[in-house]
């Protein structure tokens, strides 16, 4: 028994102590950003057999301390660097660079079984802010309203709470989901239920609503094309940060992402290449 | 030599035997020190004031009273002890509406000037604004930015932890939610536990008892987030068909998940404890003329109460603890729970689901250190409770 | 006394019995009945997806193909390393408390200890093991970050089996073993240990099985959502079964695609504790035929 055990031992240690250390990059942060990283690395490192890419999630804030420790190389964030986060990082003697990687639009969903279709921005304020609780103020059934939300501190969250709510804040009874296919999983069994999603992961199971943000009420119905062409409104970019000292040895990447085929990786995974912005 | 081998060991068998209690120290130490800078952080954002027209007299707001100033609840001056006069919120991205980029500056140098001339213009102003951007400009007034106090967090009844200007860490919902689903649990678990647990140890003949120990022992090592989503994807739309719910994501759809998850330790723990009663206590009350039914509820139960009631609380240590099944759930909502049918939110469920996103070493992050600090006395306070009870009933043995 | 045998009392003994059990039984079964519901759920969904390229291929196309190998290494690295950290430190401190300590008060203490340490929901491992071993020491999000919080967490059922397998061993041993001159130390080690072992063994196993479900704790110390290749060494982050099931489950693109991934995620991930449990127990039914012959 004792030697089995010894045996046992000094095998998991050399386990452990496969002696080299690899310097190849490293991604980390926003988990909405991250599939997308994720397809891009893939592929761009079919080509290139030595170039290893790590991508980690974790959230936006995450990416963003990982930075500033240095145990990533590139930040990926769905929302901008908030500014104290990046006064630390000029504390901490990083002089970060902004890349925008591509862009993403948000859906709002109901249950398919709604016969809601278009809302403005006014009645989604009202929904997110408690201030419309019923689906018939905004000409639905009688039903109750149940919204679902992701968790507070997601760059989805912050984004939606900018651009929808106007930096107003969301009623303290939403639902917060911990992540987007909860959200989908929820609002396809809930009646009453709105949320919303990232484009790339609309599927059958919800039904998408058109938005409008102007006083005419002209609706667009949430696609790569109508956010490609200004008229779906809810859309935000995504963002790589990195130190400007790396430049050099993340620029193979970045130009692999400005590639064709680094955009049709985009167009593909459901987000909205930066060249064809507006 | 021998002695020498003897004596060593013996230190390090010593040292070595201090572990446990040294990590909890560590723990500890570790948790608080995380948090303890929540209570000397300024309620606005680290980096940013609240900067008023010099002509108002309104110095003091709560983070309440932020909210809901930014929120557009509040629209005077004069509900928050003011002049009477509209209040104007300005933020920093209002800037790029009102000027060009050429006007501001590429790296925002001439921003300060900018802002300090809307604030000049507009009596009834409140600019959310970098400290550093105004620096040195005369006469601005400021909102007093007092810290967040403990009263505030302890018994605040709102949790907005991402709010701007001024987030709200008030952790009472969290803490209600987490104690009220882990409550129902148990009264669901613990007639089913207890039960098993008679049934497998007293009843159950053996072949039964072989098939179900195993399967038992196997339930409590499915990983949580199995249980999770088999919550979300089965009970969750169960209970909504059933009692015709408007939302299904609720307590009580976490409670029966934890129900589940605690029952095995539950079973376990009590089952043992009822399986290691003496024998000779058995036949000693079979032998006076007990029915099987009655030596069980005046001897076993009673003989192995102690570790009847471990099991439960180790149960309810589980179920307050328990992270990635209540996240999938619960439903999340950071209100306090009214009703076991309603969504609501527990404290281990909001730790895992923000950390990744809350910036290191910011206000959000040290609240939900707090968080784990409470969870940690929440779960130590358990402990104790068995360690009484326990040794209670030693006593009276 | 008397009222015990009056035939009334008798007979409404009997029908309390009969209701009580039959009670007990019903219970019972419902319980079995969901958990084996549960299990099935998992299991026939799950194992039509398990084949061979299933177990050994990297994931592809974000996830929504190929297999989850990755993961299944990251586990067994973190269930080595966490043994590696959980199982000297949890037997010596067992052998400790069932030899060593001096007095009974130490012992309880050290039990009150124990006990508080296992009550300590895994989340807030997370939360120091992000606290210390991430920040603190500088580890980073790393395999080994991740194996010392989960092995805090292995702890206390280590030393709580390995402390009762010791207590459980008749005094004779000690007393015989000390008679022939032999020091403590050489009792422990030559005499006791080899007769608790496997209970020991079957201990640190039940702590493995435990181990590899654990998604929180290494939710901010370890765990990666993609590695495109395995980890090279203890500072490299892994991936890791539960976490995997989890972000798959939740928070991929494409739901639909990647619902049998989940499944048979979930698959291996109770495989593995099943085939934990079926060890420990093989272990324990060993020793328990070992001991009867005696």
């Amino acid at each position: 028994m004792n030697k089995t055990t010894v045996s046992a031992f000094l095998l998991s240690i050399a386990a452990f102590i496969t002696p080299y250390i690899s310097h190849a990059q490293r991604i980390k942060g926003s988990d909405t950003v991250l599939p997308l990283t994720q397809e891009l690395s893939e592929v761009f490192a079919e080509d290139r057999p030595d170039a290893g890419i790590t991508v980690t999630g974790g959230g936006s804030g995450v990416g963003i301390s990982a930075l500033m420790e240095g145990t990533t190389d590139i930040a990926m964030t769905s929302r901008r660097i908030k500014f104290s986060e990046k006064m630390k990082l000029v504390q901490a003697g990083h002089e970060v660079r902004e890349y925008i990687v591509a862009y993403d639009a948000l859906a709002v969903i109901v249950h398919p079984s709604n016969p809601v279709s278009n809302l403005t921005r006014e009645q989604l304020e009202g929904i997110f802010r408690g201030k419309i609780t019923n689906w018939k103020e905004v000409g639905g059934n009688d039903a109750k309203i149940v919204v679902y939300s992701r968790e507070t501190s997601s760059g989805t969250y912050e984004f939606f709470k900018e651009s929808v709510l106007q930096n107003r804040n969301y009623m303290a009874g939403v639902l917060s989901m911990p992540a987007t296919g909860a959200v989908i999983q929820s609002v396809s069994q809930t009646k009453g239920a709105i949320g919303y999603v990232g484009l790339a992961y609309l599927n059958p199971a919800v039904k998408a609503v058109g938005i409008s943000y102007t006083a005419d009420g002209a609706c667009a119905l949430p696609s790569t094309e109508t956010a490609m062409d200004g008229s779906y409104p809810v859309v935000r970019p995504l963002y790589y940060y990195y130190d400007k000292k790396m430049e050099k040895i993340v620029a193979p990447y970045i130009n692999f992402i400005e590639s064709p085929e680094g955009q049709s990786i985009i167009l593909e995974s459901g987000f909205i290449p930066k060249r064809s912005e507006k | 030599m021998k002695r020498l081998a003897d004596r060593t060991s013996k230190w390090v068998f010593t040292v070595s035997g201090f572990t446990t209690s040294a990590v909890i120290i560590l723990i500890i130490a570790f948790l608080f020190t995380e948090s303890a800078g929540l209570f000397s952080t300024p309620i606005v954002e680290e980096g940013y004031v609240l900067a008023v027209n010099s002509s108002n007299n309104v110095k003091d707001l709560n983070t309440e009273q932020i909210k809901n100033i930014f929120d557009g609840e509040i629209t005077s001056w004069d509900e928050v002890g003011g002049k009477d006069m509209e209040i104007e919120i300005f933020r920093l991205e209002d800037l790029e509406k009102i000027y060009t980029v050429e006007q501001l500056g590429a790296e925002y140098e001439h921003a300060g000037e900018k802002i300090a001339e809307q604030i000049y213009a507009n009596p009834g102003i409140i600019a959310f604004i970098p400290e550093s951007m105004i620096e040195g400009i005369p006469d601005i007034g400021f909102i007093d930015d007092r810290n967040i106090r403990i009263k505030d967090v302890l018994f605040g009844r709102e949790w907005f932890p991402t709010a701007t200007p001024s987030p709200i860490f008030g952790i009472l919902p969290l803490i209600l939610g987490t104690l009220w689903v882990s409550f129902f649990a148990i009264l669901i678990a613990l007639p089913f536990g207890i039960s098993i647990a008679i049934y497998m140890a007293e009843v159950a003949r053996p072949e039964v008892r072989k098939v179900l120990k195993p399967v038992i022992e196997l339930l409590n090592g499915i990983p949580s987030v199995i249980y999770g989503f088999f919550g979300l994807t089965v009970i969750v739309p169960f209970l909504q068909n059933t009692f015709g719910l408007p939302v299904g994501e609720s307590g009580l759809a976490g409670s029966i998940v934890l129900a589940i998850m605690a029952l095995p330790t539950i079973i376990t723990v009590a089952e043992d404890a009822m399986s290691s009663c003496p024998r000779s206590l058995r036949e000693a009350s079979l032998a006076l003329g007990a029915g099987h039914w009655q030596t069980i509820y005046k001897v076993v139960i009673p003989s192995s109460i102690s570790g009847i009631t471990s099991g439960v609380v180790l149960g309810i240590g589980r179920a307050v603890g328990e992270t990635m099944a209540v996240l999938m759930v619960t439903g999340n909502a950071a209100v306090i729970p009214h009703s076991i049918l309603e969504p609501l939110r527990t404290i281990p469920a909001t730790i895992a689901a923000e950390l990744g996103e809350a910036p290191a070493g910011g206000a959000h992050y040290q609240a939900l250190f707090l968080l784990g600090v409470i969870l940690f006395f929440i779960t130590l306070i358990i402990n104790a409770c068995v360690e009484t009870v326990s040794s209670r009933h030693k006593t009276q043995a | 006394m008397e009222e015990y045998i009056s035939p009334s009392y008798g007979k409404r003994k009997k029908l309390m019995q009969a209701a009580a059990f039959i009670c007990f039984r019903i219970f019972s079964y419902t319980i079995a009945l969901t958990l084996f519901f549960i299990l099935g759920f998992i299991i026939v969904k799950g194992i039509g997806v398990i084949n061979w390229d299933f177990l050994t291929k990297m994931p592809e196309n974000g996830m929504t193909e190929g297999g989850i190998m990755p993961a299944i290494i990251g586990t067994l690295y973190l269930m080595a390393g966490s043994a590696v950290f959980s199982f000297p430190i949890g037997v010596i401190s067992g052998i400790y408390m069932s030899e060593y300590a001096p007095n009974g008060r130490i012992v309880k203490f050290i039990r009150t200890m124990t006990n508080n340490l296992a009550g300590i929901p895994s989340i807030v491992f997370g939360l120091f093991g992000m606290a210390f071993f991430v920040n603190r020491l500088g580890f980073g999000d790393s395999i080994l970050a991740g194996s010392l919080t989960l092995g805090l967490l292995a702890l206390p059922v280590v030393i709580r089996t390995t402390e009762e397998a010791f207590r459980d061993i008749p005094k004779s041993f000690r007393e015989g073993s000390l008679a022939l001159g032999a020091t403590k130390f050489q009792t422990v080690m030559k005499v006791l240990l080899p007769i608790a072992m496997p209970r020991v063994m079957t201990g640190l196993i039940l702590s493995l099985g435990r181990v590899s479900g654990e998604t929180a704790p290494i939710l901010f110390t370890c765990a990666a959502y993609f590695l495109p290749k395995l980890p090279s060494g203890i500072f490299d982050q892994c991936m890791a079964l539960p976490y995997h099931l989890y972000v798959v489950a939740t928070s991929g693109t494409d739901i639909e695609a990647q619902m049998p991934i989940a499944y048979g995620t979930a698959f291996v991930l109770i495989m593995i504790v099943l085939i934990m449990n079926i060890a420990a127990n093989t272990i324990r039914k060993h020793y328990e035929k070992k001991t009867s012959l005696k």
